[in-house]
């Protein structure tokens, strides 16, 4: 019998995909191979560990393979499935590949959620987008003394990618950054320019206390709308928690600024 | 004569938001637009909600009056003239520096503005009108926009705002004339609906100049909608949705709202006060059969009548509606139509539209269904997968009422302990706090 073979690689989509370029090119079937991220290793008896060299090359290759013949449709849900935080996803990602070549039509393979791999890669990918929609709102800018709006935000599932585009459109003409603290990462917007996404752990801290102006009165009054337009005798914390869970609230300044606001 | 001292920004926004907060319609969604890279702001097909209030309602836009000053008494009204409350009014230019300085810091998708009747329904409108235009062209904000068209106002107006805003909505206030009469005496049906179809109209008339020329300029892209206050006058619950229903035929609206009414003012008008809250529940149960017209191709004639004519507590409209219809029961899943699937209690519309899907690539079995994400444990009792029930089951509606509660389907507090034959004795009855469901809407 021959060994499992598990490729290991690094959590970002350069990495996952250069690992299923590797297992593909071997010609591996579902039952004959594992993608893992490295850090998320659980460590099994009779398999083959390797290291997976990545590089952008195998990525496109890969990438390009999935657009062509899974198409555009598919390659979204796989994208945002590979940001998610779940350690199964490059599996899941495999195994939807090796599924589609089993259908006449391979671009209907996202319907197929009977497949528990192709289900796998559908929840995880509705998973990131739920929460990236959720930051889209929840997220709070506020202004620096240097008129850069800054954000920060611990997300469970890398979502960066998907947040730029968004505030890009939407502010295209102010400077803008937004900090990801779970997976140390930037995205910057210069206005007028295009976003990038920046690795690293912090930037000028002290920089980053210095508010504007103005902003603490903002601030304030937000704060205070939100409060005002609360319905008294329809008061209804659960409902609120189920909507806002308090894992968003220690990053929105309508709570933050609750203890010690007004007056 | 009042003393007016100077006010600040915070006193003001108070002020205003206080007087807005009983308007039901937070929503952002039903129209798409990137921005041109000159000004700020984008709106998402979707909507997207910014925060909750501890009332669990969405907070979307930037809800306020422009002034709480109004020259109608409307009995139910937080605002009306005969209140002694502090009155305040924006500047144009304040409302447009909130708007903005929200916005940047992404606390808001957009703003939301109504108004108290200032002078008259044209002046007001005129100041609506002047705040919309700053925003758009001299701010240059591109976010979402709901306007309220004020009752009265002149067609020339509201037809120069609804090119500004993206939704626009003129307030039914209550479901029937008679109601209006007796609680809104200076407002009347016909003038609430001329502008309501004046708007219809015009984006009638909007679609066939954008097939022309695809740059014209957009009218009110998100439709219209309107609200209308439950509790506060004796109507069922099947005239509210028959008027509902008309409303979306014949006037071809977005959205309808309900709200449930909130003891503002005291007025022997109005119902007395029970110490209940607002009804809770009888909104919630209006708004799940509002769906069911909107997505689920119900008629309001299927889920009451005049001889049944309030929804049931303990069932959602379309549970109580399949109980009811057991003979079209149970359906095979890998076979019924579409419409259909849309009536099986435990099936969405989104969960349907998956099963339609999946089924054309191999028939699909239970352990299917609960990963596509039907609530298994209320569809068992209405549907086959390959011929087969998932379990043995009586098709007797007392048998499946028994088992659907059992399997401890959501219930009011006030209802969870009672026995199920006593509950249907007091349909009508009204619930005070303590049902929890998402208002996001």
């Amino acid at each position: 019998m021959d060994m499992k073979t598990v490729y290991v690689c690094n959590d970002n989509i350069t990495g996952i995909f250069s690992g299923i370029y590797d297992a593909w090119r071997a010609g591996k079937t579902e039952a004959d191979c594992e993608i893992a991220i490295r850090g998320m290793l659980d460590f099994q008896l009779f398999c083959d560990y390797v290291e997976v060299e990545e590089s952008e090359r195998k990525a496109m290759a890969v990438s390009a393979l999935i657009r062509k013949h899974l198409g555009e449709r598919a390659y979204g849900e796989i994208y945002h499935a590979v940001m998610s935080e779940d350690k199964g996803k490059g599996d899941a990602v495999l195994g939807t590949m090796l599924a589609a070549r089993e259908l006449a039509d391979s671009t209907k393979i996202m319907d197929h959620l009977g497949h528990p791999k192709v289900e796998k890669v559908f929840e995880l990918a509705r998973n990131v987008f739920g929460e990236a929609h959720s930051y889209k709102g929840f997220l709070r800018f506020r202004e620096l003394k240097n008129h850069v709006l800054y954000a920060e935000i611990a997300p469970k599932n890398q979502i960066l990618t998907c947040l730029a585009p968004h505030f890009a459109d939407r502010l295209p003409v102010e400077n803008w950054m937004i900090h990801d603290r779970t997976h140390k990462m930037f995205a910057v917007h210069e206005a007028g320019k295009k976003w990038v996404i920046v690795w690293g752990d912090k930037f000028d801290d002290e920089k980053l206390k210095e508010v504007s102006e103005r902003e603490e009165e903002y601030a304030r009054l937000w704060a205070g709308f939100c409060q005002t337009i609360a319905i008294e005798s329809r008061i209804n914390p659960k409902c609120q928690r189920n909507n806002l869970p308090y894992r968003f609230r220690g990053d929105m300044v309508e709570f933050t600024m609750k203890a010690d606001r007004m007056n | 004569m009042r003393i007016q001292e100077a006010m600040t920004m915070y006193e003001k926004l108070n002020i205003l938001t206080d007087a807005a907060k009983y308007d039901v319609a937070c929503t952002s969604s039903g129209t798409e637009r990137k921005s041109d890279g000159t000004g700020i702001g984008s709106c998402e097909l979707s909507g997207i909600c910014h925060s909750f209030s501890a009332d669990g309602r969405c907070i979307s836009l930037l809800k306020i009056l422009f002034t709480n000053e109004c020259i109608y008494d409307c009995k139910y009204c937080v605002n009306r003239r005969s209140n002694d409350v502090a009155r305040a009014s924006f500047t144009p230019e304040e409302v447009c520096t909130l708007t903005m300085e929200f916005y940047r810091r992404n606390y808001i998708e957009g703003l939301f503005l109504s108004s108290g009747v200032l002078n008259s329904p044209d002046y007001t409108m005129e100041l609506l009108y002047a705040t919309l235009y700053r925003l758009r062209h001299e701010h240059h904000f591109q976010g979402y926009i709901h306007v309220k068209a004020i009752p009265g106002a002149s067609q020339e107006l509201i037809q120069r705002t609804g090119f500004l805003a993206d939704r626009m909505s003129v307030n039914l206030e209550l479901p029937t004339a008679e109601s209006l009469k007796a609680l809104a005496p200076h407002k009347t049906r016909r003038n609430i609906l001329t502008p309501m179809r004046l708007v219809q109209n015009r984006m009638t008339e909007n679609r066939y100049e954008l097939k022309l020329y695809r740059n014209a300029p957009r009218f009110v892209p998100a439709g219209q909608s309107t609200q209308m206050i439950i509790g506060a006058t004796p109507e069922t619950d099947y005239q509210i949705m028959q008027v509902a229903e008309a409303l979306y035929q014949k006037f071809e609206l977005k959205r309808v709202f309900y709200s449930a009414f909130v003891h503002v003012n005291e007025d022997a008008a109005l119902p007395a006060r029970t110490g209940e809250g607002p009804p809770l529940l009888r909104e919630h149960r209006l708004y799940q059969a509002d769906w069911l017209l909107r997505y689920y191709h119900f008629q309001a004639d299927e889920l009451l009548s005049k001889e049944n004519p309030n929804f049931n507590v303990v069932f959602d409209p379309k549970c109580n509606w399949a109980l009811k219809h057991l003979e079209e029961f149970p359906v095979e899943v890998n076979r019924a139509d579409y419409k259909m699937l849309l009536r099986v209690p435990g099936i969405g519309y989104k969960s349907a539209v998956r099963i339609v899907k999946a089924r054309r690539l191999g028939l699909l079995d239970f352990a299917d269904l609960k990963k596509i994400g039907v609530v298994l444990k209320r569809a068992l009792y209405f549907i086959t997968c390959n011929g087969r029930m998932m379990y043995p089951t009586k098709m007797d509606e007392d048998y499946i009422t028994r088992n659907l509660l059992s399997a401890g389907e959501k219930l009011p507090k006030e209802v969870a302990d009672m026995g199920y034959r006593q509950l249907s004795l007091f349909d009508d009855v009204r619930f005070g706090n303590g049902y929890e469901d998402s208002l996001c809407m």
